[in-house]
């Protein structure tokens, strides 16, 4: 059995997404939301050494339910997933898991459900506090019927003279459920009027997200703060909503200043770990992912990046061992394809690039569709002067990966190369979208449209 | 003053790699450190792939007793 902690169960679906019309403005003043593609400014690492998501966010070194990849700016990337494309989200977070967690426990019953709720009389049980309050948690959380839940909560309400918070906070959560976003949010400042709870501005803050407005909902989790100083569920809350906005500097710090409160919180060491790795200290990222180690995490993913901090900190002993042990407690295609993929570099670092070749072609024998795998091996046809391939593989490589800059770079200096001039323009001026600070893509532009004037 | 010049003469290589042009190369993407994931989304996803499992199963047998049945 699994207990989902509310707060922490959300994944948007496709049909949220692209079909938002909570967020109020579409097109958001920079800094003030959560959906717009942040690639423009940055904070922290460039994706020159960090890899992006396709959103143009850095990668996080932490994955949650809820903040899986951002938000895409079409309806193809919303399909596609960053990190694979195989496990894509559901159409609507309605049909996603909120229906399997409901339904998974009843269909193990051959009686039918335990409780059938189309009989039952709500306004009785509203009247005996005690019963209504485990009933409404019973049709929420395992039944998942919503809308009797906010019948009952709405009942019992009345019932408890609009004077009882918990009842305030359910009728929010079955809002938010239902997408009602500022009722929900009525709802919930409403109960916080009565009782300072934490998770109340948990919620509160999560309603915000929802509707985009990060810079309110940090706004509700720093008053959560003066209430409950140093709580680590709200400290969270900020780190992430920083790293939602591209502001990895600031979610560092919240993050340290989380660990100082918690420090066996493995989303904190995670995302400090990584983002260490990523600005050039893969020493110190190496002793956040041991702390992680000797904590009892024990995953493909934490060895991979054990194996890739210790090669970057030059402590060849135990490169390959973790690398295998990664490869050994991988769990599906994907995760093997990301392991070899590092390998690859570990390959090309030492200087063997024939080893680097085949991890690259074993990356892309696990996972057809790995964007950034493509594009070195095409680097790699290239130092063999195997034109054609690399060009092949390059244009593979920008199809499936549009958001990275590398593809797109390395076709224009291909291009170039061999006196493509307008593909290579075009190519560059994808590059230049995908990362506007990139000086050789400045560049390579500039001597572009002088060539042009010239002619 | 003078003197204290003339003791640093200007050294002028006459062979050797006399100056770095920056070529543009290709890049590589880099290395990825994969995120890690929560434990209750590791528990969901477990539960995903036995459910799956389970409907595989259950289209194996429902298959093979079409084949024998006519």
């Amino acid at each position: 059995m699994v207990y989902v902690d509310e707060i922490d169960v959300d994944q948007e679906g496709i049909a949220e997404m692209t079909l938002d019309e909570n967020s109020i403005a579409q097109v958001a003043r920079p800094g003030t939301s959560l959906r717009q593609a942040t690639a423009k400014k940055h904070e922290g690492p460039s994706p020159a050494v960090r890899p992006v998501t396709q959103s143009g966010r850095p990668l996080t070194g932490f994955v949650r339910p809820g903040t899986q990849s951002g938000r895409p700016g079409t309806m193809e990337q919303a399909i596609r997933t960053p990190r694979t494309a195989h496990t894509a989200r559901p159409i609507t977070s309605a049909s996603g898991r909120y229906i399997r967690l409901g339904t998974a426990s009843m269909l193990t019953n051959p009686d039918g459900p335990f409780i059938n709720l189309s009989r039952l009389n709500l306004s009785k049980y509203a009247h005996s506090p005690n019963l209504a309050k485990t009933l409404f948690e019973y049709i929420f959380h395992h039944e998942n019927d919503v809308k009797n839940a906010l019948e009952l909560a709405a009942l019992a309400t009345e019932n408890a003279q609009f004077k009882d918070w918990w009842w305030k906070v359910q009728l929010g959560k079955c809002y938010y459920r239902l997408g009602l976003f500022r009722e929900a949010e009525n709802q919930f400042k409403s109960a916080l009027a009565h009782q300072d709870m934490v998770d109340t501005f948990l919620y509160l803050g999560k309603v915000y997200a929802r509707m985009d407005q990060p810079l309110t909902a940090l706004s509700m989790y720093k008053q959560g703060l003066d209430r409950f100083p140093k709580e680590v569920t709200l400290l969270c809350a900020v780190a992430r909503i920083h790293e939602e906005m591209n502001n990895l500097t600031s979610a560092t710090e919240y993050y340290k200043e989380l660990l100082k409160q918690d420090n066996t919180h493995v989303e904190a060491i995670a995302c400090i770990g990584s983002n260490h790795f990523y600005t050039d200290q893969p020493e110190i990222a190496l002793r956040f992912y041991r702390r992680l180690l000797q904590m009892g995490v024990y995953n493909c993913e934490l060895f991979n990046n054990l194996g890739l901090c210790c090669f970057y900190a030059q402590q060849y002993d135990m490169i390959l061992t973790s690398f295998e042990r990664a490869l050994s407690l991988a769990e599906n295609d994907e995760e093997v394809a990301e392991v070899w993929y590092n390998l690859g570099h570990v390959a090309v670092g030492i200087g063997d690039l024939n080893l680097a070749y085949q991890c690259f072609k074993l990356t892309l024998a696990n996972n057809n569709d790995h964007a950034e795998a493509y594009n070195n091996l095409a680097v790699l046809e290239m130092r063999k002067n195997h034109v054609e391939q690399a060009r092949a593989l390059l244009q593979t490589s920008a199809a499936l990966a549009p958001h990275m800059y590398e593809p797109h770079f390395n076709f224009a200096c291909l291009s170039d190369k061999i006196g493509d001039l307008q593909s290579s323009y075009v190519a560059a001026q994808k590059s230049e979208a995908a990362f506007p600070d990139h000086v050789e893509t400045q560049q390579l532009l500039e001597k572009l449209r002088q060539h042009f004037a010239m002619i | 003053m003078p003197e204290v010049k003339s003791m640093f003469r200007e050294v002028l290589p006459k062979q050797g790699q006399l100056c770095v042009e920056d070529v543009p190369t290709m890049v590589m993407c880099k290395p990825k450190l994969l995120p890690l994931k929560s434990v209750t989304l590791t528990k969901l996803e477990k539960m995903q792939r036995d459910a799956q499992e389970t409907i595989k199963q259950q289209e194996m047998v429902q298959s093979s007793q079409d084949e024998t049945q006519p």
